[in-house]
């Protein structure tokens, strides 16, 4: 069967720092050594977010791309620029390590999508790695 | 069994497009469109990713010649390339060009031009319309 899938890229920049209340001084720095930095470090994240459907027979799009748009970047907006540890609720019981922000950016922006359009999530922490999830992952 | 292996190859066009519906007023295509509804149409330079997918043949070494998938799929860009999607070519008469369809086409003719081959199947295709913006195309 033919599938199609649209993706789009977005970006926001946020600090963080790796670290659990759960472990020792020691474990904390052996197990997330650069990343638990007392004062935190950032990243410029890269968001690719996909959909996937049959496109409309009238706009020939998946999902209007101003939807889109702009259900992703309002709530992209209340990580921006932030700390994410102190500042986002979700990570103050949870470590912020890529693959717990992929699956709260699948969480968040499930519900503001259509239903059942969300396919694919590609978090880029840096250039040099990445976070997926998604019904295909 | 001999495993199946992939091959990709990266083809560009440049065109221009427009998104417009003549049966829906303007403040409806202005809503549905944005900018894209500027009237003489607007450009990008696309990148399209072609992957296709085989057996390793004994004797070469290859699942097809990169030379011979080049060619197929250039035959097929060169009526894209420095068009006017809309205008220019009989596939956008109906529906509009937007990412999602233009990827669309691109596969059906290019699955169309490698049915001949044997051991040869287009897997998967991905255009980028800009590095913020790509359709995917494949088969399951």
């Amino acid at each position: 069967m033919r599938r199609i899938s649209l993706t789009r890229v977005f970006s926001f920049s946020a600090a963080h720092r790796l670290n659990s209340d759960a472990l020792s001084h020691e474990e904390n720095k052996q197990i997330f050594d650069k990343c638990n930095n007392y004062y935190g470090h950032g990243h410029d994240y890269s968001v690719e977010v996909t959909v996937q459907g049959t496109p409309d027979s009238e706009t020939g799009m998946l999902i209007p791309l101003p939807q889109l748009d702009t259900a992703v970047t309002e709530f992209l907006t209340t990580l921006e620029h932030k700390h994410l540890d102190l500042e986002a609720p979700y990570f103050k019981d949870k470590i912020s390590t890529g693959e717990n922000i992929v699956r709260y950016l699948w969480n968040e922006l499930d519900k503001r999508l259509p239903a059942g359009k969300l396919f694919h999530i590609r978090l880029w922490e840096t250039n040099n790695n990445y976070f997926d999830i998604g019904k295909d992952a | 069994m001999r495993p199946k292996v992939t091959i990709s190859k990266k083809f560009e066009f440049s065109a221009s497009h427009r998104y417009w519906r003549d049966d829906w007023t303007e403040e409806k295509n202005n809503a549905a469109f944005g900018l894209c509804v500027s009237p003489y149409g607007h450009g990008h330079n696309y990148d399209l990713h072609v992957t296709v997918s085989g057996h390793i043949h004994p004797q070469t070494g290859m699942i097809i010649n990169l030379s011979k998938l080049k060619e197929i799929v250039n035959e097929i860009v060169d009526q894209f390339d420095h068009k006017y999607l809309n205008l220019d070519t009989p596939w956008f008469k109906e529906v509009i060009p937007t990412t999602e369809n233009i990827a669309v086409v691109l596969f059906d003719l290019i699955d169309e031009k490698l049915k001949p081959l044997s051991d040869i199947f287009l897997k998967h295709i991905r255009l980028y319309e800009r590095s913020d913006l790509y359709a995917d195309v494949w088969k399951d």
